[in-house]
């Protein structure tokens, strides 16, 4: 403790901001390297919150689950990444609307 | 609060001046250059040497593997670090678990090994190696 | 951490052990026989396990999981919906791609986070088994088949899904700044002490239903699930409809339950508006649909819609016991009635012709063809109208009462015009499988083995026992949700 001592509301507000970027950047990108990259700040938003909350309360609670949620998004990520050079393979396009054969 | 605004104001200063520099900067050449769109304006200039070939060299496919690997190896081992930090509190439980743990990213590591998701160049994958070799000549 | 806690976790443990060895069985010695062998073992090893990990339930192994007769209940569910799955899907695999022996590691894999979230009583427990479940099915999505569809249907899923759960997680890191806990009974006793009307506890469970409603797919959350049942292969469509869905379900209640969610009457109204529009939309836009694929896909929203009925009339303490009780038959209902339709569509794309996406026109007389899979697909479809003598009716009969003692009208009536909706589609796959087709050649080839059969008796059987000797099953719930309570 000590030095600059950060209310837990701007960080809440930092991880708010990152995340509305995150979700924004998934909306209007369509380059499919470009969504997961989003997909990714979106997780760290609230990964990030986690650490705010731990810290309000002192707890180690809020770092084990930042700690959770870097494994998940980098086993989700490492799957996508798969998924991204096969499709790089068949589509040889990575755009999300040149490879929508599916109407929902 | 009081105590963070007296420690904030230096970096503040500092952000509107490099802010301020680089405005200078660009806006100045901007004012005083010249305004001109021939052929060879766009060309990045490399000390008279045109330059060859497009920027986007096709990677092979297997870094972009062994960067996935890494990504998530790289990650498991927050957990051995963990372990690491709270050793003696943890004591043999711990030690249990990080073992089952490390034994269970070693036998994924064999399952990478042996599937020949770590080898380089042509892939021999184990059970089919000729068919995967027809596939890639096929590429 | 003892041996009675061991004992308690032995179904995920099993789960656990055998899919590591079947990672070593695929490293060392390459056989689909032997893979697919070891992996309908191990599911049914964990099945068998729960008799006697239920004699050291209930209780809490570690904060994070609760081993009760709730997760142990679900817990064999779920695996025996995984075996069923992979047994139903080996012939399908016999005649696509190369290597499919990963399959059915990843199929284990996501029955084991299917576990994890039954046991869940922690949020990180949660996460970590969502996530299991949820990484392994975007791979069991496009492994399979590395066809443009399955991948696109991947990719969509991942993206979406991705956002959803880091949506949910927001809202989680807000309720832990809140309440300072993320156990779920600790919870209760911190958020008995806030105002309902908090505004920071109102964003989180905002964006908590938000994430937790994209996975359940509800209306208006519900736009990837048409897309990726139609992408992705069969079987994996029927494990993502049924375990995926019950699983997600199984840990919202227990959330609901432990924390004493009930009594924040915001989420409540927005939960009973989710369900309203679940029931009209999804019975409404299946009604559209030609590709059995798709239908299936809205009418599974739909019947999350009727499902999550149960939360809402769940918030009125005295009609919570009969709310949940018929929530958890519905599930298993549902589970049965759904792993049986897209079991059909399954044996019907496993022949040689590879048909991936079976049309309404491509049953036609299949009565005439092959009647025992035409039963099959009668019973589903029957059972998903809520048709009397089938699981599906007992379980809509029990969720109607229930919502009657509640008095909850609006609800009911979305729900009856959305089930007479539901029974014109239902039925007319069934008017167009008793066609007289001159000509057969619409059919695909279908699956032969006798296995196949003796799976097709088993589920036909086990919808028409949950909907004419309902008692024991509810007897037996009734006793197990008191001990939840």
């Amino acid at each position: 403790m000590g030095g600059l001592q950060v209310p837990l509301e701007h960080v809440q507000v930092l991880a708010a901001l990152l995340f509305s970027c995150g979700l924004l950047g998934l909306m209007l990108r369509r380059n499919i390297i470009f969504m997961l990259m989003s997909l990714e700040v979106m997780l760290n938003s609230a990964a990030l919150a986690f650490v705010a909350a731990g810290a309000k309360w002192a707890e180690a609670d809020g770092q084990v689950i930042f700690l959770l949620i870097l494994s998940v998004a980098a086993a989700e990520i490492s799957v996508g990444l798969g998924l991204v050079l096969q499709i790089q393979r068949r589509f040889k396009t990575l755009d999300m609307d040149s490879a929508n054969r599916l109407r929902g | 609060m009081s105590g963070a605004d007296t420690s904030l104001w230096p970096f503040v200063v500092y952000f509107f001046a490099v802010l301020a520099l680089v405005a200078t900067m660009l806006g100045l050449s901007w004012l005083l250059g010249q305004h001109r769109a021939n052929a060879a304006t766009n060309v990045p200039f490399e000390s008279g040497a045109l330059s060859v070939g497009s920027p986007q060299i096709h990677m092979a496919v297997e870094f972009y593997l062994i960067a996935i690997f890494f990504v998530i190896f790289d990650l498991e081992t927050v957990f051995i670090f963990a372990w690491a930090v709270a050793f003696f509190e943890l004591g043999w439980a711990g030690f249990i678990s990080i073992s089952i743990f490390i034994l269970l990213l070693g036998v994924a590591l064999v399952y990478e090994l042996r599937s020949g998701a770590l080898d380089w160049g042509i892939k021999t994958r184990s059970g089919a190696p000729t068919s995967t070799l027809t596939q890639e000549a096929q590429k | 951490m003892n041996i009675d806690d061991l004992q308690g976790l032995l179904p995920l443990l099993t789960l656990a052990a055998g899919a590591t060895a079947l990672m070593l069985q695929i490293a060392f010695a390459r056989n689909i026989k032997l893979t697919s062998f070891l992996a309908v073992a191990t599911l049914l090893a964990a099945t068998l396990s729960i008799v006697w990990a239920g004699e050291s339930a209930p209780r809490f192994v570690t904060p994070l999981l609760r081993a009760d007769k709730l997760a142990l209940v679900f817990s064999a569910l779920f695996c025996v919906a995984g075996a069923v799955t992979a047994i139903l899907s080996m012939d399908y695999l016999n005649n696509r791609g190369d290597e499919p022996e990963e399959y059915f590691l990843l199929l284990v894999l996501s029955t084991l986070g299917a576990c994890v979230l039954a046991y869940a009583s922690h949020l990180a427990s949660l996460l970590l088994g969502l996530e299991l479940m949820s990484v392994s099915l975007y791979a069991l999505i496009a492994y399979p088949d590395k066809t443009k569809l399955p991948l696109e249907a991947a990719i969509k899923y991942l993206v979406l899904s991705g956002a959803a759960s880091a949506t949910m997680l927001f809202g989680f890191a807000l309720l832990y700044a809140t309440t300072g806990t993320l156990q779920f009974s600790a919870m209760a006793q911190q958020l008995a002490n806030i105002d309902t009307g908090n505004i920071t506890l109102l964003v989180a469970s905002v964006m908590i239903v938000t994430g937790l409603g994209f996975k359940l797919s509800l209306v208006p959350f519900h736009m990837w699930t048409p897309d990726v049942y139609d992408g992705a292969p069969a079987p994996v469509a029927g494990y993502l409809a049924s375990v995926g869905k019950a699983a997600v379900f199984v840990v919202l209640v227990r959330w609901f339950i432990a924390s004493n969610l009930f009594r924040f009457s915001i989420l409540i109204d927005c939960i009973a508006l989710l369900a309203i529009l679940s029931m009209l939309a999804g019975n409404g836009l299946a009604l559209l649909q030609t590709n059995i694929k798709r239908m299936l896909a809205y009418s599974s929203v739909a019947h999350m819609g009727y499902l999550v009925i149960i939360l809402v009339v769940g918030s009125d303490l005295a009609h919570r016991p009969l709310a949940i009780e018929a929530g958890m038959y519905y599930l298993i209902a549902y589970t049965a009635t759904t792993i049986a339709a897209f079991g059909l569509l399954t044996l019907l794309s496993a022949g040689k012709s590879q048909k991936e996406n079976i049309q309404l026109h491509d049953v036609s007389g299949l009565f005439w063809h092959q009647p025992l899979y035409a039963c099959l697909m009668l019973v589903a479809l029957l059972s998903l109208a809520g048709i009397p003598l089938t699981a599906g009716f007992v379980a809509k009969f029990y969720l109607i009462s229930s919502a009657v003692s509640d008095g909850r009208w609006i609800l009911l009536g979305s729900l009856a015009i959305g089930s007479s909706i539901g029974i014109y589609y239902y039925l007319r796959v069934v008017f167009y499988m008793t066609r007289r087709v001159e000509e057969h050649k619409n059919i695909p080839e279908a699956a032969h083995g006798l296995i196949e059969k003796f799976m097709t008796c088993t589920l036909i059987a086990s919808i028409l026992l949950l909907g004419i000797v309902p008692q024991s099953l509810m007897e037996y719930l009734r006793s197990i949700l008191q001990l939840v309570n």
